[in-house]
């Protein structure tokens, strides 16, 4: 474009070139508004996928706060009487056992899942190991595993031990099971710490323990906390286990999602609609604002592990 | 802290104790002994919470019972047993159906929602925290939720369709679309979201030289994207597809297995509590096993190459 800036002395060749001038304008107007639309366009897409992530959400807390089978039982989502009856009626039946007993198999596993997970995670990312290839198979094996081909065996042998109804029961398969996905997680996250800092530490001299837990460790936080949130959220969420080996008694072991699979009407066979969405509102809350806060670190610990649902 | 072994290999860091060093140096767990013990607790727990029971249910499979009672060693029993149910066949069946139809109606419409995502400027942030809330809920809670807006009553669905009573839950084959609708849409935003991380790897150079070679939209996508996306969608159907031939949680709370949804899963699950048979459940177990993990290995063999890429572009990245 700058070979145009002399001006040419010809009138005709002047005004050639005034033409060609607005025809470029005219054109990056019309691209710019082309741009614009286009922007809009894709914002306006983004729109359904929130639509499709969020409007059940809005179905499901609207149809909590109705009051009575006339309003639940019609499709309406604004047909009221609106009230928080169903809340009541989830904490009557022992929701906050439910809860309690979840945070405690749930917690449990993330704590024993990132301790155990985070020794294994570094050793394969940092320390001579032999047969780590083995190791790794060996660990990706574990994560196709069916967990059903589990729940006959480890039955009769929790019903022997006495396991059944206890918190040990559930959260013992539980780290077993996502062990895996927390060592892929952790892997990444301490490969990706320079090497150099373990040595200087043992050049200082650290033995390689103190190496592992003074230097590696606290650096390596943020993916621990990732693997943390995702072990505990998969942990929470489990319902083939917890129902198979704690199946009632919110006193004991029963999980949320067990209960809200069970919770039952005052007919038999009838799911009373207004207490199990009022239940998965109370659960469902929490869960969001994890998501939305952490956020980041979720999905960096996802992809970094590659990995599963 | 018996063990101070000392790798004879590795010269640099022998002095047992520091003789002769200048200050005192606690030497601790030599690197390869201290692999081995941060390697075991992991070990143990997954032989002993993982490998030892499938070996056990094939053990327990060899053997009849009466409700919990064993009567005696059955052979090979169990499996002809199960081989020649209908049941058997028609969960196997339901499962791969259900396993087809969502993995590949996950990954169109993940792949679309990733496209859109790594497209947009405006509101990637707030889509990117949306898209984690399906994932994040409890797959009891998404079964129930489409449970109750598939229902007659309320009929939240059918109202907004025009469709009057229409009974989702409550035939063959529709039944099984409700099961695998649920699925999809709590599973492809979790699939968007391992496949954007992908596209966030391919640079944007590669795709301005293949405009200025003049490739249009679709010819980018076609010959740009989807090659240097092949690792991340190999990874994300793998774990899909596994995943998906163990479902359990949906079909259980929907329909609870009536027509013609019970996967293997369930199928399993009802021979320990509620038919209490550990013999025949165990059988059946162990035929699943075989079934998922011999998918699971065909897999990872077919796409051994590209996982161990996929992964070094992964770490790459960081």
């Amino acid at each position: 474009m700058t070979s145009m800036t002399p001006t040419p002395t010809g009138s005709v060749q002047e005004r050639a070139l005034d033409t060609r001038a607005e025809e470029l304008e005219r054109e990056k107007r019309v691209l710019n508004r082309m741009n614009t639309l286009r922007m809009w366009g894709k914002t306006a897409l983004l729109g359904v996928i929130l639509f499709w992530c969020l409007f059940p959400f809005f179905w499901l807390i609207m149809t909590s706060l109705k009051q009575g089978d006339p309003a639940l039982n019609d499709p309406n989502l604004f047909r009221g009487p609106f009230g928080l009856q169903n809340y009541v009626a989830v904490f009557q039946q022992d929701f906050h056992l439910n809860l309690r007993n979840s945070f405690v198999v749930a917690g449990m596993t993330t704590i024993l899942c990132i301790a155990i997970g985070s020794l294994c995670a570094y050793a394969i990312a940092r320390l001579p190991l032999k047969r780590k290839i083995l190791l790794l198979s060996a660990v990706l094996a574990v994560s196709l595993f069916p967990p059903v081909a589990l729940v006959p065996p480890l039955y009769e042998v929790w019903r022997t031990l006495g396991l059944l109804n206890t918190y040990e029961g559930l959260y013992l398969p539980y780290t077993a099971f996502t062990l895996p996905l927390t060592i892929f997680i952790l892997t990444t996250f301490f490969a990706s710490i320079p090497a150099d800092l373990a040595e200087a530490a043992k050049v200082d001299g650290a033995t390689p323990f103190q190496a592992f837990y003074r230097i590696i460790f606290p650096l390596a936080a943020p993916g621990v906390f990732a693997a943390a949130i995702i072990v505990f959220v998969l942990a929470w969420n489990e319902f083939l286990l917890a129902s198979t080996f704690a199946p009632r008694n919110p006193e004991v072991a029963q999980t949320v999602p067990v209960a809200i699979a069970a919770f039952t009407g005052a007919v038999e066979f009838q799911r009373p609609i207004g207490t199990i969405t009022a239940a998965s509102v109370v659960v469902t809350i929490p869960m969001i604002i994890i998501a939305l806060v952490f956020q980041r670190r979720i999905v960096a610990g996802l992809t970094a592990g590659g990995v599963k649902g | 802290m018996a063990e101070t072994t000392v790798t004879p290999g590795r010269p640099t860091r022998s002095g047992n104790g520091g003789r002769g060093s200048p200050r005192p140096v606690r030497q601790g767990l030599s690197e390869r002994a201290l692999g081995k013990v941060f390697v075991s607790p992991s070990i143990i727990l997954m032989a002993m919470v993982a490998l030892f029971p499938v070996l056990y249910a094939f053990v327990l499979s060899l053997y009849l019972y009466t409700r919990r009672q064993p009567i005696g060693f059955g052979g090979i029993d169990n499996y002809v047993r199960a081989l020649t149910d209908s049941r058997f066949w028609d969960s196997i069946q339901f499962t791969f159906i259900f396993t087809v139809t969502s993995v590949t109606a996950e990954f169109l419409i993940g792949l679309g929602f990733a496209l859109l995502m790594n497209q947009a400027f405006r509101g990637r942030g707030v889509t990117r925290a949306a898209i984690l809330i399906p994932w994040v809920i409890p797959t009891v809670i998404a079964a129930q939720m489409w449970f109750f807006m598939f229902n007659v009553t309320p009929g939240f669905i059918n109202s907004v369709l025009g469709l009057g009573n229409f009974n989702w839950l409550g035939q063959s084959g529709w039944a099984t679309f409700t099961v695998v609708f649920a699925d999809v849409w709590k599973t492809a935003p979790f699939v968007a979201l391992l496949l954007l991380a992908g596209l966030q790897t391919i640079p944007n150079d590669v795709y301005e030289s293949a405009r200025v070679d003049g490739a249009g939209m679709f010819a980018r996508f076609w010959y740009v994207t989807l090659p240097l996306l092949k690792p991340a969608i190999l990874v994300a159907l793998l774990f899909r597809t596994v995943d998906a031939l163990r479902v359990y949680d949906l079909p259980q709370v929907m329909t609870r297995g009536a027509f013609g949804t019970e996967s293997l899963s369930m199928l399993v699950q009802q021979y320990v509590v509620r038919t209490p048979n550990p013999g025949y459940g165990a059988a059946l177990s162990t035929l699943t096993f075989i079934v998922v993990l011999g998918i699971g290995i065909i897999f990872v063999r077919l796409l051994g190459r590209d996982l161990v890429i996929g992964s070094g572009v992964e770490g790459g990245r960081r």
